[in-house]
């Protein structure tokens, strides 16, 4: 699994990431997870009624943004970080959620819902969150680069920027903690949509939602 | 004023004009040195970063993705405690609660987690990768026996109180601390209202009950005889107070039977 300059596997040394990727692939040939099904309902649904309009790309940002909130929320609060690691997930947690409220409100009734994550242990656990937190801002900071020539409106173009700048600092942040170089590279290479919904499906990371009602006959004690 | 005068009287006025112009023309910014145009606002604003809420009131549980052996503790060597299935008697997917963080052991990830098994109470440690992901609720039901009612506390604030019936002196409504399993609607039993919830507390007495005994939060066809300790167990409410905390109380919140 490579992003853009950076190979997952090089920094997934523990292999979290790559078992619960595997875990994904193995629930999705079995239909547990009613295969990639899961992730086109937040990403490629847009993707297929307007591929390339300004919306669909919004909706294409607020979907990485989306899990990338979930993603620091979920490791803030469940408190498994320490020092260093915890603040970055406080200040970036909270610049990710500011990020889904922007696009959310400017998409307005176009937004798609907010997915369902499984994030399988890699927020209640300091050496996964690591190698995770660097390969997802990696992601985004390449899936912003990738869109932003598409952009029509420039006044959309001009917000995207703001937001594309701070994933970049953050993926450097992140970087410098995990002793990875900041900055490997003189240019940074964009990564389609295509490879990037990808990436996000082999997580496994966003699934469907259990199924907790059904409409048999209540066998309580009564 | 003659010919003369008048165009004098231009000439200054032009010069005049040509000055405030030149004035005015000072305060702009200078034009850019290629002509682009001026960059244009962004189209939506980012809003000030806020820091998460206080968690006091959240409570976490997790779908049981896979059937599983609860241990005593972190470890598959450890003791078991009891069998975690991946669905509930009525085909739902079952759920624990979870408590407390995750830790590792033998390489893997454990957590701790309420389990919808007798002695109720009982808690355990599942390994990670059984369960998906985790949703939260700030919601709590509390059943209170001796008053006879329940409240639904969302974010601490009482957002529903009802009257209650609860289990008779021989088939008691168990104490303790446990969560709702799932929801079921769209069926024929009057009996248990239009809407019944169940629970990870299952009755200490009717063991042999179909499907173990769990104990419901459901509607009733007796409202007469609430509030009351007229059931096998289970909560019952008049139809309409059911119907209301199927409107606010989401699978997952923790149910405190006092």
């Amino acid at each position: 699994m490579r992003i853009g300059a950076l190979r997952l596997s090089e920094l997934d040394r523990g292999g979290a990431v790559e078992e619960t990727a595997s875990r994904a692939g193995a629930l999705t040939r079995r239909g547990l997870l009613g295969g990639g099904a899961v992730l086109a309902a937040g990403l490629a649904a847009p993707a297929a009624e307007a591929q390339g309009s300004d919306e669909d790309i919004l909706n294409y940002a607020l979907a990485l943004e989306y899990l990338q909130a979930a993603f620091y929320t979920e490791a803030e609060r469940l408190g498994a970080l320490r020092g260093a690691f915890a603040e970055q997930a406080r200040v970036v947690g909270a610049h990710e959620r500011a990020h889904v409220t922007a696009l959310r409100d400017a998409l307005g009734g176009a937004a798609i819902r907010r997915p369902r994550f499984d994030f399988g242990g890699v927020t209640e656990d300091q050496p996964a969150f690591r190698r995770t937190a660097v390969a997802f801002e990696d992601l985004g900071t390449a899936a912003y680069k990738d869109q932003a020539p598409r952009i029509r409106s420039r006044a959309y173009l001009a917000a995207a920027l703001r937001i594309h700048s701070v994933e970049a600092r953050h993926a450097a942040w992140i970087r410098r903690l995990a002793g990875v170089v900041p900055a490997p590279d003189a240019f940074d290479e964009p990564l389609p949509r295509r490879r990037v919904l990808r990436v996000v499906a082999d997580t496994g990371f966003v699934t469907s939602a259990p199924r907790t009602s059904a409409f048999g006959s209540p066998r309580f004690t009564g | 004023m003659s010919r003369r005068a008048y165009a004098s009287l231009g000439a200054v006025l032009c010069a005049l004009g040509v000055v405030v112009v030149a004035s005015s023309s000072a305060h702009r910014e200078p034009p850019s040195p290629l002509g682009l145009p001026e960059p244009p606002p962004p189209a939506f604003r980012i809003p000030v970063p806020r820091p998460l809420a206080p968690d006091r009131d959240l409570a976490r549980w997790a779908p049981v993705r896979r059937a599983t052996t609860a241990r005593r503790a972190p470890g598959a060597d450890q003791a078991a405690v009891a069998r975690v299935d991946a669905r509930t008697p009525e085909g739902t997917t079952n759920i624990v609660q979870v408590a407390g963080r995750a830790r590792r052991a033998g390489g893997r990830l454990w957590v701790r987690a309420r389990l919808a098994v007798l002695p109720n109470g009982t808690s355990g440690w599942v390994p990670r990768r059984s369960l998906g992901g985790y949703t939260q609720v700030r919601t709590r039901l509390l059943v209170e026996r001796r008053a006879l009612r329940a409240r639904l506390f969302r974010g601490g604030h009482v957002v529903l109180t009802a009257p209650i019936g609860i289990g008779t002196d021989e088939h008691p409504t168990p104490v303790g601390r446990f969560y709702v399993r799932n929801r079921l609607t769209s069926y024929r039993s009057p009996a248990y209202g239009p809407l019944a919830f169940g629970t990870s507390a299952r009755s200490p007495v009717l063991t042999d009950w179909p499907a173990g005994g769990y104990v419901g939060i459901h509607g009733t066809d007796r409202p007469e005889r609430l509030p009351g300790r007229v059931s096998h167990g289970c909560v019952r409410m008049r139809n309409a107070d059911i119907r209301r905390l199927g409107r606010l109380m989401p699978v997952g919140t923790p149910v405190i039977v006092r």
